[in-house]
């Protein structure tokens, strides 16, 4: 229960850093070897299987790492970060959150974690805003000092994205 | 120039001979960018007889392979047949119209509409009709229905495009002589190009015209739309690096191209930055020694086909850190959506014959800097959707914009394309002569 509450905790966390832009400290949730990646998604015919459909391996919206991560934070810190400049109104909904059970590993025991993720977004002063909808499936790793992102792989529930850019983080 | 023809409302007959008395002056008023009737101009005269970029044959490499690709609001199935012909035959049903296709790609021997069961073979003749006896009797005649395929399709190495107008002229008519440039990102090597998995696609909400003419020819806006990328060191030091280049027009046809070299003094390295064993296949891949010279002083490269494709091909690193250069090549069509609304298909390419490293590293330049999460493109996007906005605007949309920027510059008679080439590249010239033929053939 420990670990659930630990983890559950680390994903609200990240969720409050990511609201509020404050992204120095969201790297610090990041383990050094993080693999963060956005396939994109397209429609498919139903498979025999069911299951997710139309996750393509070869093209991303995002396919990071923390050197990369650390690049878009330093841009947005530039002050010429137009596209967060102002920045838009965030909000990170996480629910459904699924624990998996904890494996040790060289580097630290790991934990698969699954959540939900809804994404609104605001910008300037106007009433409109745009929804992302997508899955996370993620590997927190315990390391010295407290539990870090290893491996995220989001799965977006849109095929065309409705919104402008990708200047945010999931 | 050609008058206003028929068929024009007077509204819009006024607003287009403000475009063209102001273009030569270099005047372009704000509401060309956010017009709904303008719009349903352009897609009965600009999208319906203009040749656009559908896919790269690398998408669809094996019979039965597919994708599906729009124009206007038209969904076409660009299928390659068991006989290794490409056609695009359009995703709607004979009988009553639903869509056959229900996979943005895929593999497939035939297309079953799930309506009342009509089926097609992926060469688009219909092979199965249930009950047909039955239902349609005797002298029920399959090969008169058919998938209706595009009324034109052709291909310019590798790269295919369709036409909404049987009587269009041929693709190789329509490009001219902007050949010569795509030809230094297509010849590059004797194997061609593959695109790096689908196209990613998002939504802005800005005018198709407004992104083209930023690949087409603003150089200008890098200083400041960009300068976080020349904070982090990304791009180079010199505000003005894409300045350094020659801009390039093919009169009446409305193409252009920016070739940029590296800024005086930057120590960059030649032919973008590809490793030297590309460099030494481009020596004798190119067609002319003059594309294989140009090919080599280049850094960045941009090409825009009127009326609504792109390319780019600038010289780039996976990010700021990384010790080197990893250059990138996206293809792009802006696809018009609506008034002030565009979809954006972005593609990554490379060269088939690149070192698997390189591929790799590429997917990752490119990724960092363009396409929907791009740390460059972010910002064009976020800026082209406001201008839209503004065009649209009580006030605003009688405003005038400033395309004046090298009006009075002299051509380059030293470079060694084809087109009117200017020796520096800031200039509206590629926009002007875009504007002159998208006057031509909304008048026409």
């Amino acid at each position: 229960m420990e670990r659930t509450q630990a983890l559950l905790n680390c994903l609200y966390h990240e969720a409050e850093l990511l609201d509020e832009g404050r992204y120095r400290e969201w790297l610090a949730l990041l383990a050094e070897d993080v693999r963060y990646r956005v396939p994109v998604r397209v429609t498919k015919e139903r498979g025999p299987e069911g299951g997710v459909s139309g996750v393509m391996e070869g093209m991303y919206h995002l396919d990071e790492d923390y050197t990369s991560l650390e690049m878009r934070v330093a841009r947005l810190e530039t002050g010429f970060a137009w596209a967060e400049d102002p920045p838009s109104r965030l909000r990170h909904f996480v629910t459904n959150v699924r624990i998996g059970e904890p494996r040790p590993t060289p580097k630290g025991e790991e934990s698969e974690v699954r959540s939900n993720l809804l994404i609104f977004r605001s910008r300037w002063d106007r009433p409109d805003y745009t929804f992302l909808s997508a899955e996370r499936r993620d590997v927190w790793r315990q390391e010295e000092g407290g539990w870090r992102l290893a491996c995220r792989t989001v799965i977006l529930d849109s095929a065309t994205l409705p919104t402008h850019n990708l200047s945010f983080f999931f | 120039m050609a008058k206003v023809k028929t068929g024009v409302s007077p509204r819009l007959s006024r607003m287009l001979e403000e475009l063209q008395e102001g273009i030569e002056d270099g005047l372009v008023p704000a509401w060309i960018f956010n017009d709904p009737e303008l719009f349903e101009l352009e897609k009965e005269r600009i999208f319906s007889r203009s040749w656009v970029y559908l896919a790269h044959e690398s998408e669809i490499p094996k019979p039965g392979d597919y994708v599906l690709r729009y124009v206007l609001n038209n969904p076409y199935i660009l299928v390659r047949g068991e006989d290794g012909v490409v056609r695009a035959l359009l995703d709607m049903c004979r009988h009553r119209g639903m869509r056959v296709c229900r996979a943005e790609l895929g593999n497939a021997s035939h297309f079953r509409c799930p309506f009342h069961g009509w089926t097609y073979r992926n060469d688009g003749r219909l092979i199965g009709v249930p009950a047909e006896r039955e239902a349609f009797g005797q002298d029920f005649n399959k090969e008169e229905w058919g998938l209706v395929p595009i009324p034109r399709l052709e291909a310019f190495d590798g790269m295919i495009f369709g036409n909404l107008d049987p009587e269009a002229p041929s693709l190789e008519e329509w490009l001219g002589d902007i050949r010569w440039y795509l030809e230094l990102v297509t010849k590059r090597s004797p194997q061609g190009l593959e695109v790096l998995g689908p196209p990613q696609r998002w939504v802005v909400h800005t005018d198709w015209k407004l992104a083209l003419e930023t690949f087409l020819s603003d150089s200008y806006h890098t200083l400041m739309t960009h300068r976080s990328l020349i904070e982090l060191g990304i791009a180079p030091k010199d505000a003005k690096y894409a300045m350094y280049g020659e801009q390039i027009h093919i009169p009446g046809k409305g193409h252009g191209s920016m070739v940029v070299g590296a800024p005086p003094g930057a120590k960059l390295p030649p032919f973008w930055g590809y490793p030297e064993e590309m460099l030494e296949r481009a020596r004798t891949s190119y067609p002319t020694r003059e594309q294989f010279e140009t090919a080599r002083e280049t850094r960045i490269l941009l090409v825009t086909l009127f009326p609504n494709f792109s390319f780019h091909n600038p010289i780039r690193k996976p990010d700021h850190k990384y010790q080197g250069a990893v250059p990138m090549l996206t293809f792009r069509v802006w696809h018009p959506l609506g008034p002030g609304r565009i979809e954006i298909f972005s593609w990554a390419l490379v060269e088939k014959d690149a070192p698997e490293w390189f591929k790799e590293k590429t997917r990752h330049s490119y990724l960092r800097f363009f396409g929907s999460s791009g740390t460059f493109e972010q910002d064009d996007t976020e800026i082209w959707s406001h201008v839209a906005h503004n065009a649209a605007t009580t006030q605003g949309r009688h405003l005038r914009f400033n395309y004046r920027m090298g009006l009075k510059l002299e051509p380059d008679p030293n470079w060694p394309g084809p087109g009117v080439a200017y020796g520096l590249n800031f200039t509206d010239a590629n926009m002007r002569n875009f504007h002159r033929r998208y006057l031509e053939m909304l008048l026409s």
